[in-house]
């Protein structure tokens, strides 16, 4: 038994965030099924520090659960950038059969051998998929992506994703991203759909892109001292929780997505556009060699390994359709 | 309990603010159990309290004024003010209040301007006749408007904190900042007689105002290029300060030739030193920050004063008050990091816009700065003229009745609050 | 004769942190100049100003803490304190002066463990670790440790006796 102390830097409203809807559908099924002897306390909005603080309080066990973002967890574990493989997705059932499959468990058990102090237990939605909006012009081909100026996060391969799409990349500060994009300091800049309409990001660009060029789960990871403590009833109650936590936030996001909160709210103030299978083959031809030779220079040999099998795991998510 | 015991025991022994502050949620994490656990925690918070890029803009607003000072411009922004509104009764009194308006875009804190004026306009004005108490006192009124009006840096942190725009927090400052100089000029006018105020010799031909307007130019042009180069679409906030550093520069080598290496050299260390000062705050006060969110004592606080009313103007006053109590004994800069997150999600729930939220927390934190027992600005003023604080006190009530008035308007009265931001396009 | 000694340590110690300073402030405002023109003129679209900036940011106001110590730049509320008789009043600033050794003792003991954690993460800059920018908390607290002890034996709690002179400098921002 025991309190898990779950941090995480969202909004703590289940109705208005996935993270948060994940904690909390954890906290329920956590509290109730052990009768108590196991409870969660959610610490949402940044209360104990960033995203990055919270990996390593949970390494050191001063809290005992966090969702993390890639872009965090990359200082600790550089191998998650292979996630980042541009244009690799079909569509948002893929990415759920890729995490949830063997994808998901050899990239689990990496995670928790390379930094020895955390069990890994799913990965939840942040939102869904990257969406390029810029303020210059409607972006349908590779080609119209010629020169615009995208904020990106300081993560080099999402720069360098950027580039191989003829933009050029420039990392700003969140902060700054709204009155950037405002003044025109920046011409443009990629999100998640939920995180674009949260911003405001409509009333300061006029095109956007649904390129679907990125995925970034969340990783929910507990601290493994504390797991080990745990009997193994309530081991099994934590996988049970942490798996209905990752549907929610998935359900979330879909919700939010078809909602005035995302892409149904943004339609009326910004001109959307979807790619054709063409125009999104084009551009993953542009990005992904790109992308795999920023692999291969900065990550090692194992990261190789696991993008070989993220590739054919995606591939084989992206041919196989529903209840076919 | 035992935690807040100790930090007003600390400071009232004279403990350093930022080193009281740091020890209390060192105490704090301490008596939470745990052994190094949770004592390693503190480290990270320093470290994590700063690494925050938008923070650069304050080193850079401060250097910037510092090397802009250097060529004498000060003075003659208060030749300025002087030859505009000095004809009046108390000519010295309504200057010093316009100056501070024309300071303003070289400075980002109410302190420095009370340092400014208290060493330089004070002992004019008691030349020319004015009691001191009521020369410091006017000098402590005029001082908030320097981190009203853009640049401020308390908007750079309430900005970066609360993830509000910087360039909407500087264009809502402007009206607020030049309400403040009028009413507080209405205030001199009126008390003028019973005061006995001097009256100056002479006004200044048109010929003279346009040649001291043209001197001091190159200070009143700070400000337009900040806001201008933010809002041109050229730079961000933050690299906004380091175009103003540049531009002083500029103007410190080659307009007036007066900046030399040497000089420069101990700008940028005392720029660096007054940065230490204040950042060594924001970095303790994250420790007793993480220590109160784990210990939920925002939630409590939060809670009890929802609890006292619904209403949400009820609940501004409510806000206003916290801030203007605790601001007497405390460092305005502490209080935004350590009761920020647990106010401004209030204004949320209250429907407050962002931005006017933030005009409000800064307003209410720098007219803070002026409260007795302790507060900073008279702190400064006391320290650099030598006169007692609680004579200034006396002297500035009517001042500062005047500007709590002009929060409340700003506070309740969204319309007037958001006027620019609106125009310029930073909120709906 | 002692508080001599200990005067001229310190000085001589914050002369040279204050070269530091000064150079890390300038390299800190050619580092955001480098960012802007790069966006307008050169398009390079550098990596790590950004990056760069924070952590000599934080490196400059680490280090200057030291130095706000050697010159009692850190203000405190003085209204009880001078309101004590002279020796009591002595007594208590030695005393705040040890509980400022203390509190950065506390910071440069558990600031060494978190630049060993450093370490093992990546910057994502220059392919760096966070260790050298980590580093600066425990090398910053040390640094104040070594200063708080110079002061308090060169001023002993006298620092205010000496008669009200007003300060030359502006008292921040
Ligand atoms: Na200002
Ligand atoms: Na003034």
């Amino acid at each position: 038994g025991g309190t898990i102390r779950f941090g995480h830097d969202n909004k703590t409203d289940p109705f208005e965030n996935p993270a948060h809807a994940c904690t909390a559908v954890f906290q329920n099924i956590v509290t109730a099924d052990t009768n108590g002897s196991v409870t969660v306390e959610v610490f949402g909005s940044n209360q104990l520090g960033t995203a990055a603080e919270h990996v390593q309080q949970v390494r050191d066990g001063v809290i005992q659960a966090t969702l993390t973002s890639t872009g965090a967890l990359a200082s600790y574990y550089p191998r998650i950038d292979v996630l980042n493989l541009p244009f690799a997705f079909a569509n948002n059932a893929s990415t759920y059969s890729v995490f949830d499959g063997e994808f998901g468990e050899t990239l689990a058990a990496d995670i928790e051998d390379a930094l020895g102090d955390v069990v890994v237990l799913g990965f939840p939605d942040t939102g869904g998929f990257f969406a390029v909006t810029n303020s210059q012009r409607q972006i349908a081909n590779l080609e119209d992506f010629d020169g615009i100026r995208i904020r990106t996060m300081t993560l080099p391969s999402h720069q360098k994703i950027v580039q191989a799409l003829g933009a050029e990349a420039y990392p700003l500060s969140w902060g700054e991203v709204y009155s950037g994009l405002q003044t025109g300091v920046i011409d443009g800049q990629m999100n998640p759909v939920p995180i674009i309409s949260f911003a405001n990001f409509a009333e300061v660009q006029k095109h956007m892109t649904l390129t679907n060029h990125l995925f970034s789960p969340y990783t929910f990871m507990v601290n493994k001292a504390f797991y080990e403590g745990l009997t193994e009833a309530e081991q099994n109650t934590l996988h049970a929780a942490a798996e209905s936590c990752v549907t929610a936030s998935r359900g979330l996001s879909r919700i939010i997505e078809a909602s005035d909160r995302g892409l149904a709210g943004l339609m009326d103030k910004i001109e959307v556009t979807a790619l054709s299978a063409d125009q999104r083959a084009a551009m993953a031809g542009a990005t992904q060699p790109a992308f795999e030779a920023h692999v291969a220079e900065n990550l090692d040999a194992k990261a190789g390994e696991l993008l070989t099998l993220f590739k054919s795991e995606v591939g084989k998510a992206n041919d196989a359709s529903y209840l076919d | 309990m035992i935690v807040g015991l100790c930090f007003v025991l600390l400071l009232a022994v004279g403990m350093p603010i930022g080193f009281a502050i740091g020890l209390a949620g060192v105490i704090g994490i301490f008596t939470m159990g745990g052994g190094t656990t949770f004592l390693a925690i503190g480290p990270s918070k320093i470290f994590n309290g700063l690494n925050i890029f938008p923070f650069l803009a304050m080193p850079f607003f401060i250097l910037a004024g510092e090397i802009m000072n250097s060529t004498g411009i000060t003075g003659r922004l208060v030749k300025l003010a002087e030859v505009l509104v000095g004809r009046f009764r108390g000519g010295l009194a309504h200057t010093n209040m316009l100056a501070s308006v024309f300071f303003a875009g070289l400075t980002g804190s109410a302190t420095a301007d009370a340092a400014a004026f208290g060493r330089t306009l004070v002992p004019a004005m008691v030349k020319q006749g004015y009691k001191r108490d009521y020369a410091c006192a006017v000098t402590a009124a005029g001082s908030i408007i320097g981190p009203t009006i853009p640049p401020s840096g308390l908007m750079v942190v309430y900005g970066s904190l609360m993830g509000v725009s910087i360039g909407g927090l500087f264009a809502a400052g402007l009206l607020p900042g030049l309400v403040i100089c009028a009413v507080c000029m209405s205030v001199i006018a009126i008390g003028g007689k019973r005061e006995n105020l001097p009256k100056a010799e002479r006004g200044a031909t048109l010929g003279e105002i346009w040649q001291t307007f043209l001197s001091s130019i190159t200070a009143l042009l700070m400000p337009i290029i900040i806001l201008g180069g933010i809002l041109g679409g050229i730079v961000t906030p933050t690299e906004a300060a380091s175009i103003a550093v540049a531009y002083a520069l500029f103007i410190g080598f080659f307009v007036y030739r007066t900046l030399t290496f040497r000089e420069l050299y101990a700008m940028l260390v005392r720029t660096a030193r007054i940065t230490g000062v204040i950042f060594v705050i924001i970095a303790f006060a994250g420790i007793l920050g993480w220590w109160m969110s784990f210990e939920r004592i925002p939630q409590a606080i939060a809670s009890t004063v929802l609890g006292l009313s619904d209403n949400p103007y009820a609940i501004i006053a409510i806000i206003i008050c916290i801030l203007l109590v605790v601001g007497m004994v405390m460092d305005i800069t502490a209080i935004l990091i350590i009761l920020g997150p647990v106010l401004v999600p209030l204004t949320e729930q209250i429907g407050l816009e962002p931005i006017h939220a933030g005009i409000i927390f800064v307003l209410a934190l720098n007219i803070s700065l002026m409260t007795p027992p302790v507060g900073a600005c008279l702190f400064v003023l006391s320290s650099v003229t030598g006169e007692k604080l609680e004579r200034i006190s006396v002297k500035l009530a009517p001042f500062l009745i005047a500007e709590v008035i002009i929060l409340f308007l700003f506070a309740f009265w969204e319309d007037a609050a958001l006027l620019l931001p609106r125009a310029l396009g930073f909120a709906p | 004769m002692l508080g001599d000694i200990a005067d001229r340590i310190s000085r001589q110690l914050n002369r040279g942190t204050e070269v530091i300073l000064a150079a890390l402030m300038v390299a800190l405002v050619l580092d955001v100049w480098i960012g802007v023109v790069d966006r307008y003129f050169f398009h390079w679209q550098l990596p790590w100003p950004e990056v760069l900036a924070r952590y000599l940011m934080i490196w400059a106001a680490m280090l200057a803490v030291s130095s706000g110590i050697a010159r009692r730049e850190h203000i405190g509320l003085t209204a009880v304190l001078l309101n004590l008789p002279a020796p009591l009043r002595r007594a208590m600033l030695i005393g705040i002066d040890l509980m400022t050794f203390t509190l950065f003792f506390y910071v440069l003991w558990f600031g060494i463990g978190f630049a060993e954690s450093g370490a093992k993460r990546q910057a994502m800059i220059l392919g760096a670790t966070l260790q050298p920018f980590y580093a600066a908390i425990p090398t910053a607290a040390a640094l104040a440790c070594v200063q708080v002890v110079l002061v308090m034996v060169r001023d002993m709690g006298r620092q205010l006796d000496l008669p009200d002179t007003p300060s030359e400098e502006g008292a921040g921002a």
